[in-house]
C-alpha cells in the first residue's frame, strides 16, 4: 500500500519544497526587519561546500558537518551583515547580490579544493546515512512493503519535515517575542524604533545573521540531498528564486514563504509537459502576479478572512483558540 | 603592450557606460532597478546578429531594427510591467523590482527558445581592417565603438541638460509630484525614460556583439550584474557617475585578465563596490546623502 504512493520522484520533489521553504524563511527573516538581502544564495554555497567538504574529507558525520555548515554561514553573516549596516534598500540589495556573485566567483576558481565548475561531487547521502544506521539496528524495509530506494527518499523526507516543524515553530514564536516586536518596528520605521530605545544594531546584525545560518543550514542539507553541488547551484539564479518565494507568497507573513517556496517548486515541475515554455510561463506568471496581486498571494487579510471560515466551521467556543495562530 | 590593453579597456568600458547609462536613466526617475535591462540589451545583440549575419544586411539597418525593436520592448516593459505598479496602495518597493525580473525571465527563456543556447557569431564586413601605430594595433571596430559610445553620451548629456524633455526628465527625478504639479507630463516623461533606456540598451547590445563576435541568451545577466555594480560605483541615477564607471570597470577588466587571475575578471565588478560601498556608500561621484538614492 505505502509502496504504490510512495513515488522517489515525488518523493524528491518533496524534500526541495522542505528545503526551499527553508531558504523562504532565511530571506523572510532578513525582511521582517527591513533589510532586502539577495546574498542568501551565497550563504547556502557556503553551508554546502563546508558541510560538503567537512564530510568527504573528514569523515565528519553528516549532522556534525550540516551544523558546522550553518554555523560557517553564521559567521559569514556576521563579518557581512555588521558593514552592510550601513547601507539601505537598493544599495544593500546589489552589495549582498555581489557576494553571492564573488562567492560563487572562488567557488569556481579555488580549484585545488573545490574542483572548479566541476563541482563536488560523492558526498556522503543523508538518506543512505540514515539508512545504513537504520540497517545495523536489524530493521528492514520490507516491513514496511517498501523497497530500499524508497526507504531512503522517505526517510529524507521525514528528517526534512521534522527540521521545517522546528523551524516555523521556532519563527512563529519568535516573532511574536520581544525579538519580533523589535523586527517589526525596524521594518516599519527605523528611527521611530531607536528612539523607542531598540538597538538596531544588535536587532539587524542578528536577523541577518539568522537570514545567513538558515540559508547555509538549507545548503548544507541541500549538498546531503543532492550529493553533489557545484557552483552553479549558488548562482544569481538561486538569489532570485529565493528572494520570489518569499515576495510571491507574501513577504509580510512566514506562511507567504512556506507558501511561495511550495508553489514555485511545484510549478516548473507541474509545467514539465510544456517543458520549453516552462520558464516563459514561469516569468509571466511573476508578471501578472505583481500586477494584480503586488503583496503576494497570502497578506494578513487572506490569513483574518481564513481564520474567520475556520471560526465558523467549528463554532464559535473554538474561535478564541483559532486566533492564536497567528 | 600597456598601450593596447589601456584601448581595449577603453572600448570595453565604453560599451558599459551604454549599459550603466540605461540603467541609470530608470533608477533616477523611477526609483527601481531595471533587471530586465541586461535582457532587453541581449535582444539587441540579437537582432544585430538576425540582420548581418542572417539577412546580410549593412550594420547602419542592424542599428535601425535593434533600436526599433528594443523601443517596443521598453514600451511594453512600461505598461505591462511598470505601470500597474505605479500609485497603487500598499505596493511594496519590491514589487516592480520581482516583476521586472519576471520580465528578464521571460526575455531570457524566450531567445533561448527562439536561437537556441549556444553563441551566434556577428558577422560583420570590417572585422579585420586593423591600423599599425606605432607598434600598437588599433581594429577600426574599435574606434567605431568608442565613437558611437562617445557621440551617444555626449547628445544624452546635451539632451538632458539643454532640451526641454530633457530638463522634464530630471525634474521627475528629482520630485516626480512636484514636477507633475509644475505641469510636466511625468506619464509620458516616465514612457519616455524608459523606452531611451531599452534603446540605449540594444545599442549596447550590437556594440558587444561586434566587439566580442560572439552572442548567447546568457549574456544579458552578466552584464545586467556589471551594469549595477558601475550604477552603485558611479552613485545612482548619476549619469555621469555611470559613464566614469563603466570606463574605469572596462578598465580594471581588462587589465586583471592582462595582468592578473583572468578567472576573477567576472568578481572585480563586485569586490570593488562592495569596498566602495563600505568607504563611501553613496558611490564615488554620489550625492552625500545613501537616502536619497532609496
Amino acid at each position: 500500500m505505502l509502496g504504490v504512493i510512495l513515488n522517489p520522484y515525488h518523493l524528491q520533489i518533496v524534500s526541495f519544497i522542505l528545503i526551499n521553504i527553508i531558504l523562504g524563511i532565511s530571506i523572510y527573516i532578513t525582511l521582517s526587519s527591513g533589510q532586502l538581502s539577495l546574498g542568501n544564495a551565497g550563504f547556502m554555497g557556503i553551508g554546502a561546500y563546508t558541510s560538503a567538504l567537512l564530510t568527504i574529507n573528514f569523515d565528519l558525520p553528516i549532522f556534525l558537518g550540516i551544523i558546522l555548515g550553518a554555523v560557517v554561514a553564521g559567521v559569514f553573516g556576521i563579518l557581512i551583515g555588521i558593514p552592510a549596516l550601513r547601507l539601505s534598500g537598493v544599495y544593500l540589495a546589489i552589495a549582498t547580490l555581489g557576494f553571492g556573485e564573488v562567492i560563487r566567483v572562488i567557488f569556481v576558481n579555488w580549484e585545488s579544493i573545490t574542483q572548479g565548475s566541476i563541482g563536488l561531487s560523492g558526498i556522503p547521502h543523508l538518506g543512505r546515512e540514515l539508512f545504513k544506521s537504520f540497517q545495523i539496528t536489524g530493521f528492514d524495509p520490507d516491513m514496511l512493503g517498501l523497497k530500499n530506494n524508497q526507504f531512503i527518499y522517505l526517510l529524507v523526507v521525514l528528517t526534512l519535515l521534522l527540521v521545517n516543524i522546528l523551524l516555523i515553530w521556532f519563527f512563529i514564536r519568535q516573532n511574536k517575542s520581544r525579538v519580533g516586536r523589535a523586527f517589526a518596528a525596524i521594518k516599519m520605521d527605523e528611527k521611530a524604533a531607536e528612539s523607542m530605545g531598540i538597538n538596531i544594531t544588535y536587532y539587524k546584525v542578528l536577523s541577518f545573521t539568522q537570514g545567513a545560518i538558515l540559508a547555509g543550514f538549507a545548503g548544507a542539507l541541500y549538498a546531503h540531498v543532492m550529493a553533489y553541488i557545484s557552483p552553479a547551484d549558488f548562482a544569481y539564479h538561486r538569489a532570485v528564486d529565493i528572494l520570489i518565494f518569499s515576495i510571491f507568497g507574501g513577504s509580510e507573513l512566514i506562511w507567504g514563504a512556506i507558501f511561495g517556496a511550495t508553489f514555485m517548486t511545484i510549478l516548473p515541475e507541474a509545467l514539465r509537459f510544456i517543458s520549453d515554455y516552462r520558464y516563459m510561463i514561469y516569468g509571466v506568471v511573476l508578471i501578472a502576479m505583481m500586477a494584480f496581486r503586488p503583496q503576494g498571494i497570502i497578506d494578513v487579510s487572506l490569513l483574518n478572512w481564513f481564520k474567520k471560515k475556520l471560526k465558523i466551521k467549528r463554532g464559535g467556543s473554538l474561535g478564541i483558540r483559532t486566533k492564536k495562530y497567528n | 603592450m600597456l598601450l593596447e590593453q589601456i584601448i581595449n579597456g577603453i572600448t570595453l568600458g565604453s560599451i558599459y557606460a551604454i549599459v550603466a547609462l540605461g540603467f541609470t536613466l530608470v533608477f533616477g526617475v523611477l526609483g527601481i532597478i531595471n533587471m530586465a535591462h541586461g535582457e532587453i540589451f541581449m535582444i539587441g545583440a540579437f537582432i544585430g546578429v538576425l540582420i548581418t549575419s542572417v539577412f546580410g544586411l549593412p550594420l547602419w539597418i542592424a542599428f535601425l531594427a535593434a533600436i526599433g525593436v528594443t523601443v517596443i520592448l521598453g514600451y511594453m516593459l512600461e505598461r505591462i510591467a511598470l505601470r500597474p505598479l505605479r500609485g497603487k496602495q500598499g505596493v511594496s518597493h519590491l514589487a516592480p523590482l520581482i516583476s521586472t525580473i519576471g520580465v528578464s525571465i521571460l526575455l531570457e527563456n524566450l531567445s533561448h527558445h527562439i536561437f537556441g543556447a549556444g553563441n551566434h557569431p556577428f558577422r560583420h564586413s570590417f572585422a579585420q581592417i586593423q591600423f599599425q601605430v606605432g607598434s600598437i594595433t588599433i581594429y577600426l571596430v574599435q574606434i567605431l565603438i568608442f565613437v558611437i559610445s562617445i557621440t551617444l553620451m555626449v547628445v544624452l548629456s546635451y539632451w538632458l541638460s539643454k532640451t526641454k524633455a530633457g530638463k522634464a526628465l530630471r525634474a521627475t527625478a528629482e520630485n516626480l509630484e512636484t514636477a507633475s504639479l509644475l505641469g510636466v507630463n511625468t506619464k509620458r516623461t516616465i514612457t519616455t525614460t524608459v523606452i531611451l533606456a531599452s534603446a540605449l540598451g540594444g545599442i549596447a547590445g550590437i556594440l558587444v556583439g561586434m566587439a566580442f563576435n560572439s552572442v548567447n541568451p546568457q549574456m544579458g545577466l552578466s552584464m545586467g550584474l556589471k551594469g549595477l555594480a558601475i550604477i552603485i560605483l558611479g552613485g545612482m541615477g548619476n549619469v555621469k557617475g555611470a559613464m566614469a564607471g563603466g570606463l574605469l570597470l572596462g578598465l580594471a577588466e581588462t587589465m586583471i585578465v592582462a595582468y592578473g587571475d583572468s578567472g576573477y575578471r567576472d568578481a572585480i565588478a563586485f569586490i570593488t563596490i562592495i569596498f566602495i560601498l563600505l568607504l563611501r556608500p553613496q558611490g564615488i561621484f554620489g550625492k552625500n546623502t545613501a537616502e536619497a538614492g532609496r
